[in-house]
């Protein structure tokens, strides 16, 4: 309906004549940071080649996501999931091509858990017989499953699990019982109103065989189950499974809860590739390699270590744009005549996103060496060489740790530095921000996981403390002997990361100090190899580049330095000790800090354009490509809003809400 | 809603220990006397006032908390009206105060719709109104003839006031202004109760006389109709549509196209246009405005050590009762460790235990200082005040207690959000994969919070003032006056103090604790002085020093205040001796963490060494988290947060966390009557529904 504000235009500079000038203010090429960033593996060849296919699908419009019930939103999430997968058969797609729509569409996918964890454990884990048998079924999707691990009870502690797979050697299966509430599986993806199938991790209680009334248990070991009746898809008889309810975010995800009373599954549902139960004496064999285990929670972080970068740029891309275009107060210092100041002129706003635009590159860099490290690490598994596996344990868990609090505490410092609006639904980051909120605490607490790291620390510090003299078996091992050797002789700087990693191992080995009173303290140590890691990769990358032109190369060069001096600023207490940077140097940060901000300031727009992000994936008025942040804010205000399209009785005295329903606000309660 | 489970799952109970078992246990090993402590926080009347509404409140089905989460926005805003007239209903039926309504309010755990009519509408038209005004518009608005919101926020304009672009132009031929939204920018945004439930707004407007801008004044407008509900011909408004948290309000938009409204219409308390003269007179008493703000501040700083108390409390019982892994030094047959056990659990929430402490001590210590204040600003205004916003540092220096009770105010309301916000979202990570869930019941209270980090001015543009009032203050001691005021006298004890060096005892002596916090405050003052006046460098380059400037003073002022209430007369009547000395170990603990965390900047300031830091680190707050652990549930017990108001699962004062969890997602959650067809090439979503879904 036409009405006068229609008329009506932004103020003026607008956003599109600020961004423009932005451009035109930096000699970056972003086609080349583009392709150098996203290029090598074909991604920006497939989200342009995918994303009109995408946006021409109404299903795929994001106009009212935010205004639905968890229900409705749920519902929208499966009715996606299924045309997204309609669409990869229709099209054609390969796997990397049907994830790249998915990623634009933004929906985490309630049959995520089918196609990752339920077939790799499969993969993994069933012997070849139950593989020739499982597989063909979930390729094809005739089934479709879910990953039973966590409890409601139990997360990170796999060997406290209280579900318990009995073996009935009179009738030769297994008995699926929880025996307590706390036993309920919890938090278990896609199988709380879609999977029929799912692995179940439940503790294997087997006849104890000198005693054979006696059970004892051998751990938890993972079965395949069918949940739900194939026609009815309601649960079988003896299982209860449905959807834990509400969340921060992870909407479209039905994480559910399954309980199980003496529920019956033949010998053949035991994952048997490594571990085995005889069928005829109840005897138990042994896993060869008890390591593997854990290999794919290691693929797992390492994946999020490598997502972790375009997360974080899509909020910088939002925040860089949207304080571009947003004007508050005249420079004190100017002359009071001119349009206010571009909020990304303030120091406090730089602060904020700037040296998080240089994460992101940070993460870019970090994100490709853990993939390499991961592959590398693989491929001596398959040979039989287990020796980097801890290594690369240790490593994805801190960077894991590290990497997902940079990102996800990021997305919310971008959120909070656009001000008002940044609260608003036309932000573009509430969903963004809600889900990656997850990352903190799944597939390994952030605070415990990092024990991990510093336990692998520890002891290649005390192996290194042993023998400082012979060559070093690895990078790690080198260096810690290299250091042991630097201390015996008095004045030399010590790296700072060493120099915790030798306190570590002086507290836990020396003075046999608790593990738990060192929690903190190891924590610290963690934190300090992760970020060694990650400044180091980015400075490797650099060095070693040979294709960037010099435009593009100097800007990054001081996005090293930034996000480098910016992180030994926060931890400075931490340098100063340890003697890595002296008390001068150590003063001067701050003022280093702000010129490089300076010099990165003009880039900003152009280096956070290079990242990709189309508008569809963004979802954000404050955050369009063309500056637009005004006309949109309003236009999803105006068009797009249903509370718009009811009127209200403001009247306390009338029970009546929606002006003319004459309900008495019956309509209201009824729904309670 | 689904059916309630079989019988064999309703059988089942959690495996022991039980969370009641664990939390009796937590109970019996410290003799903290809750009632004791919570009647100093709360005192005995409010503790039972809020008794007596949640028996009235609870058992309504109109408040039931259960579908909150899971409801579409549209619905919710609906819910939500209904919760807010029936409050009203239950006001007039009890006659409750003005108090005992914010108490019910708070209980409900929710903003709804009247929000910003009881608040900002009442006290403009009530401070700013003249009694004519009174009679005509508040008398109306008391009652609810007529509802109302302020609309001062503009779609480009949020703290920078005078930006405003909405215009008010004065017609001398027919007495009448004419409001106006010149472009889209102008349009009024984020106005609470505005976007479907009020019919008359408080609007923030240029003031044009013979073509003059006279700057922002407050005018009154009506915007919808009394009868339909309708916005009347030219007034655009409508809701700006779903947000991070805040989903009950209805935040609005307005544009207007050219609507007259009559000379009375202008709030004319403080300034007016003279209908004969044509003339604009000028405000009389702008510092009483001022002191709204600073009380709005105070109440802040308070509400955050409630806010933060909230998920605190929950994040304390459920780590008290989730255990996790067995503790790697203890015998292998021992169960799982309690994970409040952990030290970087510990090391996580104790101090936000500590810090909930201080800011009410902190919240507690400004009001005081307000209500000390009223008269005196009220006798000697200081007519300047008023049009400044946040950069030139023009403010006069010296003893002047309105000045300092300003910059303290607006420090410390960063800070105390800051704090509140991001400590819920500390202990919300704290509680693990369970706090990721809606009924752990801390995302929902911090996404609804997370405003008061941007609102009441950006939390980092505020700091500006509190930057610019140190460096007068500075130049003022520098210039020899005499320091009659806190502030005058911590830049003064540096300056006495500098050559010889600081040296105090903050391992030992509380008192030097609250020294070593001042002297920071000085150091970092004289540094940025120096840039600032001998450097000539620009005020936009300082300000990241500013920011830092102005979070070391809020620290130093909540340390101090945490000090003064944990050795007051006050504290020590009416607690136990042993309550009071763990009084003093919060403190310590809240003091040295945050020393702990700068300690860079307490370093290079000279007021300790890095040997001090170092102790700090590795002994003093390690044992200080010992010694309080113990008391931890019995410590948040105090703030004596009832369950319906927590409506959280993990933090139930009875540890029955897991039955809460499951009874809900089994029982209370609608997803779980969808039976879905869960295969891609079946285009039919649901099994037990007709094929043609919503979608």
């Amino acid at each position: 309906m036409p009405d006068f504000t229609d008329n009506l235009r932004p103020s003026q500079p607008d956003g599109p004549t600020t961004l423009t000038r932005e451009r035109q203010q930096s000699n970056i090429a972003t086609e080349e940071l583009g392709q150098h960033l996203l290029g090598s593996d074909g991604f920006l060849e497939r989200q342009a080649r995918i994303l009109p296919i995408i946006q021409q699908e109404p299903l795929f419009s994001k106009d009212q996501q935010q205004n639905l019930s968890r229900p409705e939103r749920f519902k929208l999430g499966v009715a996606r999931a299924k045309i997204l997968r309609r669409m990869r058969d229709l099209h054609k797609w390969s796997y990397l091509e049907y994830q790249m729509a998915e990623y634009l569409v933004d929906d985490v996918s309630p049959y995520f858990l089918h196609m990752e964890m339920f077939i790799t454990t499969v993969r993994e884990q069933a012997s070849e017989e139950q593989q020739s048998y499982w597989l063909p079924l979930i390729e094809s999707w005739k089934i479709i499953g879910a990953y039973a691990q966590t409890e409601l009870g139990h997360g990170s502690n796999v060997s406290g699990l209280e579900l318990e797979a009995r073996w009935d050697s009179r009738t030769r299966e297994f008995v699926l019982h929880s025996p307590t509430l706390t036993a309920s599986k919890w938090w278990n993806g896609s199988l709380g109103r879609l999977a029929n199938h799912a692995i179940v991790v439940a503790q294997l209680l087997l006849p104890d065989p000198s005693a054979p009334d006696q059970y004892v248990s051998h751990g938890p070991h993972p079965f395949i189950v069918q949940v739900r009746d194939m026609k009815t898809h309601k649960p079988l008889n003896g299982i209860v499974v449905g959807d834990i309810g509400p969340k921060y975010g992870y909407i479209t995800m039905d994480n559910a809860y399954m309980l199980f009373d003496q529920f019956r599954i033949p010998h053949s549902a035991m994952l048997s590739r490594y571990s085995n139960v005889d069928p005829s004496t109840g005897i138990y064999t042994k896993p060869e390699k008890p390591a593997l285990v854990y290999g794919s929670l290691t693929y797992v972080r390492s994946n999020m270590v490598h997502r972790a970068r375009l997360v974080l740029a899509r909020a910088v891309t939002v925040a860089v744009r949207y304080s571009s275009v947003r004007r508050q107060f005249q420079d004190r210092d100017g002359d009071k005549m001119g349009p206010e100041m571009s909020v990304l002129d303030y120091p406090t706003v730089q602060i904020r996103i700037l040296p998080l635009l240089a994460t992101t590159f940070a993460l870019h860099y970090t994100g490709l060496a853990m993939q390499t490290v991961y592959k590398s690490a693989r491929q001596d598994i398959e040979k039989g060489n287990f020796n980097s596996l801890a290594h690369m344990h240790s490593m994805s868990s801190g960077l894991k740790s590290l990497c997902t609090i940079l990102a996800a505490d990021g997305i919310e410092t971008c959120r909070r530095a656009m001000g008002g609006h940044g609260f608003g639904g036309g932000s573009g980051l509430i969903q963004v921000n809600n889900d990656y909120l997850s990352k903190p605490t799944v597939e390994g607490d952030n605070w415990m996981i990092t024990q991990q790291v510093a336990a692998y620390v520890i002891k290649k510090m005390t192996a290194a403390v042993g023998s400082p003299d012979t060559p070093g078996v690895d990078e790690t091992d080198a260096r810690f002997k290299g250091f042991i050797r630097n201390k015996r002789r008095p004045g030399r700087t010590l790296e700072t990361n060493n120099r915790q990693a030798y306190d570590a191992y002086e507290q836990r080995v020396i003075k046999k100090r608790n593990w738990n009173s060192l929690l903190i303290q190891l924590h610290k140590l963690s934190r300090a190899q992760s970020e060694s890691i990650i400044v180091t990769t980015f400075f490797d990358a650099l060095s070693n580049d040979k294709t960037l032109s010099t435009p593009i190369k100097t800007v990054l060069w001081d996005c090293y330095r930034l996000f480098a001096l910016y992180t030994m600023e926060n931890e400075s207490f931490e340098f100063f000790r340890t003697n890595a940077v002296s008390q001068t140097d150590l003063n001067s940060l701050e003022s280093r800090v702000q010129d490089l901000m300076a010099r990165i300031r003009p880039h900003a727009v152009k280096l956070v354009d290079s990242w990709m992000i189309p508008d569809y994936l963004l979802d954000s008025a404050l955050g369009r490509y063309d500056g637009r942040v005004y006309e949109d804010l309003f236009n999803r205000a105006h068009r797009l809003n249903p509370l718009n399209r009811i009127t209200f009785n403001p009247n306390y005295w009338e029970d009546e809400i929606v002006k003319g329903s004459g309900d008495n606000g019956r309509g209201i309660l009824a729904k309670l | 809603m689904p059916s309630p489970p079989p019988d064999w799952v309703k059988a089942l109970k959690p495996s022991g220990p039980q969370g009641s078992e664990l939390l009796q246990q937590e109970r019996a090993q410290s003799n903290v006397d809750v009632e004791r402590l919570s009647e100093l926080l709360h005192t005995k009347e409010n503790l039972e006032r809020r008794a007596s509404l949640l028996a009235l409140l609870q058992p309504e089905k109109v408040f039931d908390k259960s579908q909150n989460h899971t409801l579409g926005r549209v619905e919710r805003l609906q819910r939500s009206l209904a919760k807010a007239k029936r409050l009203q209903q239950l006001a007039e039926e009890h006659k409750w105060s003005m108090q005992e309504l914010h108490a019910a309010n708070d209980l409900i755990g929710e903003p709804t719709p009247y929000g910003l009519h009881a608040s900002m509408f009442l006290v403009t038209l009530r401070e700013q109104g003249t009694p004519e005004q009174h009679k005509l518009f508040l008398e109306r608005a008391e009652k609810y003839e007529i509802i109302g919101c302020y609309a001062q926020t503009e779609l480009g304009h949020g703290s920078n006031v005078r930006g405003l672009e909405t215009t008010a132009t004065w017609n001398s031929n027919d007495k009448t202004f004419t409001i106006n939204s010149p472009t889209l920018t102008a349009s009024k945004w984020w106005i609470g109760s505005l976007g479907r439930t009020a019919n008359h707004a408080v609007v923030m407007a240029q003031l044009f006389i013979d073509g003059k801008n006279y700057g922002p004044h407050p005018f009154v407008v009506q915007v919808r109709d009394l009868e339909t509900h309708l916005p009347l011909d030219n007034v655009y408004v409508g809701d700006i549509g779903p947000k991070f948290g805040y989903n009950t309000m209805d935040n609005g938009f307005l544009l207007f196209n050219n609507v007259k409204v009559p000379h009375v219409n202008m709030l004319a308390r403080f300034c007016q246009v003279d209908k004969e003269t044509n003339q604009y007179a000028k405000p009389a008493m702008p510092s009483l405005v001022f002191g709204t703000m600073t009380w709005v501040r105070a109440n802040i700083v308070l509400d955050a050590g409630g806010v933060l108390a909230r998920g605190v409390t929950i994040a304390t019982r459920y780590c008290a009762v989730r255990r996790q892994f067995q503790d790697r030094d203890a015998d292998p047959h021992a169960g799982e460790t309690q994970v409040l056990n952990y030290k970087m659990v510990q090391v996580r929430l104790l101090p936000l235990l500590a810090s909930m402490y201080a800011l009410h001590f902190t919240g507690r210590g400004m009001m005081r200082l307000y209500d000390e204040n009223q008269s005196r600003m009220k006798a000697a205004s200081s007519p300047d005040q008023e049009s400044r916003g946040a950069g030139p540092e023009q403010l006069r220096a010296g003893a002047n207690l309105l000045a300092d009770l300003h910059a303290t105010s607006c420090g410390l309301k960063a800070l105390a959000s800051t704090t509140a916000g991001e400590g819920l979202e500390i202990c919300r990570r704290a509680c693990g994969g369970h706090g990721y869930s809606s009924y752990s019941g801390i995302g929902p209270a911090y996404a609804d919070y997370l405003p008061t980090l941007t609102w009441e001015g950006d939390n980092y543009m505020l700091t500006q003032q509190v930057a610019r009032y140190l460096l007068k203050s500075a130049r003022a001691v520098l210039a020899g006056k005499p320091a009659r005021n806190d502030t005058s006298q911590i830049l003064q004890a540096y300056l006495d103090r500098r050559d010889k060096g600081a040296s105090f005892d903050v391992l030992d002596e509380d008192k030097d604790i609250v020294a070593a916090f001042g002297w920071r405050t000085a150091h970092l003052t004289f540094e940025a002085l120096k840039h600032r006046d001998a450097e000539q460098r620009s005020w936009n380059s300082l300000l990241v020093d500013f920011w830092r400037l102005s979070t070391a003073h809020s620290q130093y002022l909540m340390v101090k205040n945490f000090y003064e209430a944990v050795s007051s007369p006050e504290l020590s009547g009416a607690l136990d001796p042993e309550t009071k000395g763990l009084m003093h170990q919060l403190f310590r603990l809240f003091s040295l963490h945050t020393l702990e965390r700068e300690a860079a900047e307490f370093f290079s300031s000279g007021a300790v060494t890095v040997r001090q830091i170092t102790l700090t680190r590795t002994t003093a707050v390690l044992k200080l988290l010992d010694d309080i652990r113990p008391h931890a549930v019995r410590l948040v017990d105090a703030w004596a947060i009832p369950d319906w108001h927590l409506d959280s699962s993990l933090g139930r004062y009875d540890g029955k966390v897991y039955e809460d969890l499951f009874r809900r997602a089994s029982e209370e959650n609608p997803v779980n009557d969808l039976v879905f067809d869960p295969y891609p090439w079946n285009s039919a979503l649901l099994k037990n529904e007709p094929a043609k879904s919503k979608l």
